[in-house]
C-alpha cells in the first residue's frame, strides 16, 4: 500500500468525503424512479421467465425463458438485493427497498449476508486473515499464505466454487476453516445453520420442487430450466465479484498496516486501503446494471451506501482524487481484469519456487 | 400502521417460500402500481377524488379507498402516506366526514389545515392534485361518540374541529337525541373551517348548539372562560369532547375540573404528541446498535429515533410521534422513558417506538 502521512491521509478524507456530500445531497426523485424501474424489470424478467417456461419443450422458447430467469436472479442479487443492502435506499422510508428487512433471492440469507460481506468484508476489505472474502477460505491468491499440496488443484476448486457459488456464499459464515483448525465448534453455528437450512430450503423449494411439480407433465423441462437460470446467476455473480478484488494490482493488507502498535485505522487510511484492494472495470451500461454496479468496485467500496447507479456519475471525481494522491486508479476491459484474476488463481497454485521460474506466472 | 395485518395461512406460507417476504402479492406491487395504483396491495391506496378549499389555509380532501379498507368510526383517524422527491412520509389526521359517506359512496375526507414550514401538509396543499392515490392506513384511535348517547359538550380549537366534524355530521345524519353543545375557538371567522356547515346543522337540529369564538376578534383575545361552561345546562351529566391546541385543552382541563367534572367524562385527542414534563437529569446513556455495531453516546431527551439518525443510520419510521408503528424495534437490553406516558420500560428484551423512547443509562437495540 502506499505510504502517505497522516496530513495527506487528512486530505484524501477530505476529498472523498465531498465527493459523497455531494450525492446526498442530490438524492431524490431521480434515484427512486431508478431503482423502482430496476424492480419492475426484474419483476418483469423473473414473472415472463416462470410463464415461459413450461413451454420449454420447444427449444428457443426454453432458451428465453432460462435467460430471462437468470437475467432476473442477476438483477435481483446483484442490483437490487446487494445494493438495497447495503442501505443505498433506506433514505426513501420503504419498507419493501429497506437494508434491515430486505430478504433477497439466494440461498444466503440476508442476516447472514449482513454479517459476513456488510459488516466483515467491508471493514476489513483484504486484510488477510481479516477478510474472509479473500480467497474464500478456499482459494490461496496471496504469497500472505503458505503453499500447501492441496493448493495445487485449486483451480478445480474455483471452477466448482463457481458453479455452486449461492450455496458457497449461504454457508460462508460456517467457517469451515476455522471449525478445522478447532478454533470454533460445530454447536456454536448451530443458530447459523439453522438459518441456513430455512433459508436455502426455501430457494430449493421453489426452483427445484415447486414450480416443477406444478407443471408436471413437463416438470424436467422446469427443472432443467431452473437449474439453468441459477447456473447462469452463478457464474456471473461469482466472475463479477472475483474482477472486485483479486485482480493482479488489487493489493492485500496486513493488520500490522492498520492497527499495528496499538494504533487505529484512520478514516483516511481506510479509503486509500478500499482504493488499493479493489479494482474495476470497464463495460457498457448494460454490464454495470448486471453487476449491480461492482464493475465501479472502488466507488463501491468507498461509498458502500450510496445508491450505487451513481457510480458511473463519480467515477471521474475519484479517478482525479486517486490522481492527485498517486493511488492506482485499478481498471480495465472485463476481459483483461478477468484474465488477471485466472491468472492469479493459476499462479498461487504453485509453490513459491516455481512460480518464480514461470515469468508468465507473475501476478505479485 | 400502513402495512395490512395478515393472518398466517398455508397461502401465506407458500408467498412466503416464493416469494422471501411475508407479503408475497406486494411482490407483484410494481407492476400492478403501472397497470392501476388502485390493484397494490401492500398499502390501500385511495384516489384523491376532490379537493374542495374551506378557508385560506385548509383543504379538504375528498378520497376514495380502495373497497378492502374497512371502515371508520367517528372521531378517528388515519395516517397516510405519500411520496415526496422519492421519500416516503406518513402522516396522521382525522376523518372528517360522517360515516354514511363511506358507507353510501365509499368516500371520505381529511380536513387539512397548512403548517407553517411542514413538509407535508404544504405539499399536500400545493402538489396533491386530483385523481393522484395515496396510502391510507386504517382507522383508529378512541375519540368516540358515547354509545347509547348522552348530552354531549365539544370544545374544539382550529384544526381540532375535524374529527368533531366527523362526528357531528354522523350524529346528524342520525338524528340529535340528546343536547349537544360546540365550543369552537377561531383566529377568526374566517379561520373557520365548515363554519357555515356548522350553522346550517345548527339551524336544522333543535338539540345542536353551535358556539364560534373568534379568539383574536376584539382587542382583548377571547380563550375559554368559566363563563363559557356556566352556560351549558346539565355540564356535569355530560360527556366532553375536546381536541386543539395543547394551550386550549389545558386551559378546559383546569376550568372543567375547578367545576368539579369527573376526569372520566373526558375524551380529548391530539394533534401533535402531548410531551409529559421528564426530568431529563437522569435520561440519556449510552445506546448500541448491535445489528450496525455502533455505539453511541446520548445526552438530555433525545428520542432514539433521533440518537440513530444522527449516528447515520436510518430506520424506518412513520409519524415521528408515536402512533403509526412503523419505527417499532427490538430493545435487547436497557431502560427507555415514553416521552408520551413517561413512563419507564422494564430493563429487559422488549418492543418500543424509537421515535418516543428516551433512553434511560444505557440501552441496546437490534437494528
Amino acid at each position: 500500500m502506499k505510504q502517505m502521512t497522516e496530513a495527506q491521509l487528512t486530505e484524501l478524507e477530505q476529498d472523498l468525503n465531498a465527493i459523497r456530500n455531494d450525492v446526498l445531497a442530490d438524492l431524490g426523485e431521480r434515484d427512486a424512479r431508478y431503482i423502482r424501474r430496476v424492480v419492475r424489470l426484474h419483476r418483469t424478467l423473473e414473472v415472463g421467465g416462470r410463464v415461459l417456461m413450461p413451454f420449454g419443450f420447444i427449444p428457443p422458447v426454453f432458451v428465453a425463458a432460462t435467460v430471462a430467469l437468470g437475467l432476473s436472479k442477476i438483477i435481483e442479487n446483484m442490483e437490487i438485493g446487494h445494493n438495497v443492502m447495503h442501505g443505498q435506499y433506506d433514505w426513501m422510508n420503504d419498507p419493501s427497498l429497506h437494508s434491515q428487512t430486505y430478504e433477497w433471492d439466494t440461498a444466503c440469507s440476508s442476516d447472514s449476508w449482513r454479517r459476513t460481506h456488510n459488516y466483515e468484508h467491508h471493514t476489513y476489505t483484504n486484510i488477510i486473515g481479516k477478510d474472509r472474502d479473500y480467497g474464500y477460505a478456499v482459494l490461496r491468491l496471496s504469497d500472505d499464505e503458505p503453499w500447501r499440496p492441496r493448493h495445487s488443484l485449486q483451480f478445480i476448486n474455483y471452477i466448482l466454487l463457481s458453479t455452486f457459488f449461492q450455496w458457497g456464499v449461504g454457508l460462508h459464515e460456517l467457517e469451515t476453516e476455522r471449525l478445522h483448525r478447532r478454533e470454533i465448534t460445530l454447536r456454536s453455528k448451530l443458530p447459523f445453520l439453522k438459518e441456513f437450512f430455512r433459508k436455502g430450503g426455501r430457494q430449493a423449494f421453489k426452483d427445484y420442487v415447486f414450480f416443477p411439480l406444478l407443471t408436471f407433465p413437463v416438470a424436467p423441462i422446469v427443472l432443467a430450466g431452473n437449474i439453468g437460470a441459477n447456473l447462469i446467476r452463478n457464474l456471473w455473480s461469482s466472475t463479477v465479484i472475483f474482477c472486485g478484488h483479486f485482480t493482479q494490482d488489487a493489493e492485500t493488507f496486513t493488520e500490522e498496516e492498520c492497527w499495528g502498535d496499538g494504533k487505529n485505522e484512520s478514516k483516511g487510511h481506510w479509503y486509500l486501503r478500499q482504493l488499493s484492494g479493489s479494482s474495476n472495470f470497464t463495460g457498457g451500461r448494460w454490464v454495470h446494471l448486471l453487476s449491480g454496479h461492482l464493475s465501479f468496485q472502488m466507488e463501491h467500496h468507498v461509498f458502500p451506501d450510496l445508491p450505487a447507479h451513481r457510480y458511473p456519475e463519480i467515477s471521474d471525481r475519484v479517478r482525479e482524487v486517486c490522481a492527485k494522491h498517486g493511488i492506482h486508479y485499478n481498471t480495465g476491459s472485463f476481459a483483461r481484469q478477468y484474465g488477471t484474476v485466472l491468472k492469479r488463481i493459476a499462479a498461487f497454485s504453485l509453490p513459491d519456487r516455481l512460480r518464480a521460474r514461470l515469468p508468465a506466472l507473475d501476478v505479485a | 400502521m400502513l402495512a395490512r395485518q395478515n393472518h398466517s395461512t398455508p397461502l401465506q406460507w407458500l408467498g412466503r417460500q416464493l416469494f422471501n417476504r411475508d407479503d408475497a402479492s406486494a411482490f407483484f406491487d410494481p407492476l400492478l402500481a403501472r397497470i392501476n395504483p388502485m390493484w397494490v396491495q401492500e398499502y390501500t391506496p385511495a384516489r384523491v377524488q376532490r379537493i374542495i378549499r374551506d378557508t385560506s389555509d385548509t383543504q379538504t380532501f375528498v378520497l376514495k379507498p380502495a373497497r378492502r379498507w374497512q371502515g371508520f368510526a367517528a372521531g378517528q383517524h388515519v395516517n397516510i402516506c405519500v411520496e415526496i422527491d422519492g421519500v416516503r412520509h406518513h402522516r396522521t389526521f382525522s376523518l372528517s366526514s360522517s360515516t354514511t359517506l363511506w358507507h353510501d359512496e365509499g368516500l371520505v375526507t381529511l380536513t387539512i389545515k397548512r403548517l407553517p414550514g411542514g413538509r407535508v401538509t404544504n405539499w399536500l396543499h400545493d402538489q396533491l392534485k386530483s385523481g393522484a392515490v395515496v396510502g391510507l392506513s386504517e382507522a383508529f384511535g378512541d375519540f368516540l361518540i358515547p354509545e347509547p348517547v348522552r348530552p354531549i359538550l365539544f370544545i374544539a380549537g382550529g384544526s381540532g374541529i375535524t374529527p368533531i366534524l366527523s362526528q357531528l355530521k354522523t350524529m346528524a345524519v342520525h338524528g340529535f337525541r340528546a343536547p349537544v353543545t360546540l365550543l369552537y375557538f377561531v383566529r377568526d371567522h374566517d379561520h373557520a373551517i365548515a363554519g357555515e356547515h356548522l350553522q346550517n346543522l345548527a339551524a336544522l337540529h333543535d338539540l345542536l348548539t353551535v358556539k364560534i369564538v373568534a379568539s383574536q376578534g376584539g382587542s382583548e383575545p377571547r380563550y375559554l372562560t368559566q363563563s363559557d361552561l356556566n352556560e351549558i345546562t346539565d355540564l356535569g351529566c355530560r360527556d366532553i369532547f375536546l381536541c386543539g391546541p395543547q394551550g386550549l385543552m389545558a386551559l378546559a382541563g383546569e376550568l372543567l375540573d375547578a367545576k368539579g367534572v369527573s376526569r372520566d367524562k373526558i375524551h380529548s385527542t391530539y394533534f401533535s404528541a402531548p410531551q409529559t414534563d421528564l426530568d431529563s437529569e437522569d435520561l440519556g446513556g449510552k445506546v448500541r446498535f448491535a445489528r450496525s455495531n455502533l455505539d453511541v453516546d446520548s445526552t438530555g431527551d433525545a428520542p432514539l429515533l433521533e440518537i440513530a439518525e444522527a449516528a447515520g443510520l436510518t430506520p424506518q419510521h412513520g409519524c415521528r410521534m408515536g402512533i403509526c408503528h412503523q419505527c417499532s424495534c427490538r430493545k435487547t437490553s436497557g431502560t427507555v422513558v415514553n416521552r408520551l406516558t413517561g413512563q419507564a420500560s422494564g430493563p429487559g428484551e422488549d418492543t418500543i417506538q424509537l421515535c418516543i423512547s428516551i433512553p434511560q443509562g444505557p440501552v441496546s437495540l437490534d437494528i
